[in-house]
């Protein structure tokens, strides 16, 4: 059996194309999973009804239900409240933002949850409104004592950026499957994209251990 | 006779079926010293959270400076720059240093300029004795340190009373000292204070009133001499064999 | 808005799109049920191994455990299907890629490898939050260290790590719906191809997100009848 990675280095651009649109992908994914998900951890700790049971009803809901079907749903539904076709990325987009807020979400709520009742009376105490203290005291605090498991939450979704596959999105695998279909040198195209994910989760799970224990050691926070 | 500065207005609490307060009637005027005594669960740290409104209550009102906790049109934020409190356990914000605690709520809710607050922030760390720790960071601080930083940081919005719930609980013993002559010093210009703490040492220095509180109600109240030379009920006289 | 779509919720139980949708309920637990035992067979013990004193044995563990939990899933289905036949070699790979129903069987063995490193995970954290005293303690009245695992770690172990193990199957039963990528005829699948036919995906899809739902409804009840029957009392379970 003879392997021939000859296909990888001639395709190489093509591939790493693809790898940048994983990485576009992803970066906008995270950048509006993580903010929208500092909001719906407060909604999940809030003592208004009228929030708490709206959001954690999305929250409940969505965990249930597989990202795939979340890019089919939006992809489906964007053009028939926007009246016109939108491109796979615009949907592909939307679907993780509102896929990963419910993970980044619970990751924010218990950030939220170790905060003692004294610290947030305490910033109360000197005149802040919710808003302020949400931003000045709550949510940093959160997301320092929560980075371990944003980094690893972070690198679940960029693994989940390859889903954007089924809604013919150009990403890092559809790409390989591209080639795979022109080639069939399957064995080096699809170890060739799994040692290229590895690589960066492992390098990502390394960070976060990074941090996991520099955190811990130093006691802070 | 000085003005009023809170009032507390048969005041009632409960947590779920649980009462906590029962009909609290007190009245505390410009400059003195009041001291909340009495074994725990009495109920001195909720009637302190009630009276900046980080507790809701349930029955009865409290009126600060003239404005109630209860009337519709009152802004909890806006009252609560009148009332400085400082907690048992510090609740310094450990993502920021000394001199950023203190100077937040100057500069977001006052609007201060990043200069005049950090000015008026180190003005207020060498009247606590700690000039040189404003760039500190909470992790880096002894424990009475902290909390000086804490009152400090209380005093940053020029409030017109003070609460204090256990501020010295919390210490070790050497650093307890440091942090008593603050709020003796803070009693002693005038500050109107409401304190929980077992510190009698400094009820005897200070205290206009001694409140003792079991089981929600208020037992007794007195001056310091009265309180302790001559305890009028039975569960004041068992406490004050526990603590002496 | 121009809002010119015509719902037709009326095609999810006309037929053959109805047969289609129980067909693909029935594929996504069949896979999700099958996948689970490997996984949970093999996850704990490579979760066993990641403890051991060899380590060459922890080496494995640790080595499975990385290179599963990194690679996405959707990369290891595609790998198995187009890659893993032709492992085998010019006269055994063709052979395998003629076998029926090929993508079900690389489905189910796929998703139980994959699965089977996130519950290799959760049963690592399980035995170190069992504190040393315990491996000790029952060392101590003479058991060897296999009988140590086997009647006193182990059973604790999983106890412990109901509610990980709660949400691995939970995911499990999600992630069957990448199975559709290698055209396996489950849940999603079918919604995809009803789309194609008739163009009201969106119906289809809304349906696939209420039946998904359902199951993951399903799957956490029959946890809880697990967790009652195996609780240990006086433990506390949730916070």
């Amino acid at each position: 059996m003879s392997f021939d990675y000859q296909v990888i280095v001639e395709y190489l651009p093509f591939l790493l194309g693809g790898l940048v649109v994983t990485f576009k992908l992803a970066g906008l994914a995270l950048a509006g999973g993580i903010s929208l998900g500092m909001l719906v951890g407060l909604g999940r700790i809030s003592d208004k009804n009228w929030i708490y049971y709206p959001v954690s009803a999305y929250v409940n809901f969505l965990r249930n239900i597989p990202l795939i079907i979340i890019i089919f749903w939006v992809y489906f539904i964007l053009p028939i409240i926007v009246g016109r076709n939108l491109n796979p990325f615009t949907s592909a987009v939307i679907a993780f933002i509102i896929f990963e807020a419910t993970y980044f979400g619970e990751i924010f709520r218990a950030g939220y949850q170790s905060i003692s009742k004294d610290m947030v009376g305490s910033a109360y105490a000197t005149g802040l409104t919710y808003w302020q203290v949400a931003r000045y005291v709550t949510i940093p605090i959160a997301f320092r004592r929560m980075l371990p498991s944003l980094i690893t939450q972070s690198i679940i979704t960029f693994q989940d950026t390859s889903l954007a596959f089924v809604i013919g999105l150009h990403e890092f695998v559809t790409r390989g499957n591209i080639v795979n279909n022109l080639e069939y040198r399957s064995i080096e195209i699809y170890s060739f994209v799994a040692v290229v994910f590895l690589v960066l989760c492992y390098v990502g799970s390394r960070i976060s251990l990074h941090f996991e224990t520099k955190y811990r050691r130093a006691n802070v926070l | 006779m000085s003005e009023v500065m809170i009032e507390i207005d048969n005041l009632s609490k409960w947590f779920g079926d649980f009462k906590a307060l029962s009909n609290i009637n007190e009245t505390v005027r410009k400059g003195q010293t009041i001291v909340l005594c009495g074994p725990s669960g009495s109920g001195k740290s909720t009637l302190l959270r009630c009276i900046n409104g980080l507790e809701p209550f349930q029955e009865g009102d409290v009126i600060v400076d003239g404005t109630s906790l209860t009337a519709r049109k009152t802004n909890l934020n806006t009252l609560r720059q009148k009332i400085g409190m400082v907690f048992q356990r510090f609740e310094l914000y450990p993502h920021m240093t000394a001199l950023e605690n203190i100077t937040l709520a100057p500069r977001k809710v006052r609007n201060l300029p990043r200069k005049e607050a950090d000015e008026k922030a180190k003005q207020l760390l060498e009247r606590v004795g700690i000039p040189e720790k404003a760039h500190n960071y909470p992790a880096s601080l002894s424990g009475g340190q902290q909390q000086r930083v804490a009152i400090a940081r209380a005093l940053a919005m020029e409030p017109k009373a003070m609460l204090f719930d256990e501020p010295t609980s919390a210490l070790d013993p050497e650093m307890i000292k440091e942090v008593l002559e603050v709020m003796i010093n803070l009693a002693k210009e005038g500050m109107t204070m409401v304190c929980v703490t077992h510190e009698m040492g400094f009820a005897r220095e200070v205290a206009d009133e001694i409140i003792f509180m079991d089981e929600g109600k208020i037992v007794e109240r007195g001056s310091y001499e009265e309180f302790f030379n001559n305890p009028q009920s039975d569960r004041a006289r068992d406490f004050l064999e526990h603590i002496l | 808005m121009a809002f010119d779509y015509n719902f037709k919720w009326s095609i999810l139980w006309q037929e053959p799109y109805g047969m289609w949708i129980l067909q693909g309920i029935g594929y996504t637990l069949l896979i999700g049920a099958c996948a689970w035992v490997i996984a949970f067979i093999l996850g704990v013990f490579i979760g066993t191994l990641r403890i051991t004193n060899l380590r060459i044995l922890r080496g494995i563990g640790t080595l499975y455990t990385e290179v599963f939990r990194n690679i996405p899933f959707i990369v290891q289905i595609f790998f198995w299907f187009y890659a893993g036949p032709m492992i085998f070699g010019p006269i055994l790979g063709p052979a395998i890629n003629k076998i029926p129903k090929l993508n079900l069987y690389v489905a189910i063995i796929g998703l139980g490898l994959y699965t089977a490193s996130r519950v290799a995970e959760h049963v690592r954290a399980g035995y170190a939050s069992i504190s040393r005293d315990q491996y000790q303690a029952a060392l101590s009245t003479g058991m060897s260290q296999i009988q140590m695992y086997r009647y006193v770690i182990i059973p604790y172990c999983l106890r412990l790590i109901i509610p990980p193990i709660t949400t691995e199957f939970l995911t499990i039963f999600k992630n069957t719906s990448i199975a559709m990528v290698i055209s396996v005829p489950e849940t999603t699948f079918m919604t995809y191809q009803i789309d194609a036919e008739t163009f009201h995906g969106f119906e289809a899809t809304t349906a696939a997100m209420v039946i998904y739902f359902f199951i993951g409804m399903g799957v956490v009840k029959i946890m809880d009848l697990v967790e009652g029957k195996f609780k240990i009392p006086g433990m506390t379970g949730r916070g």
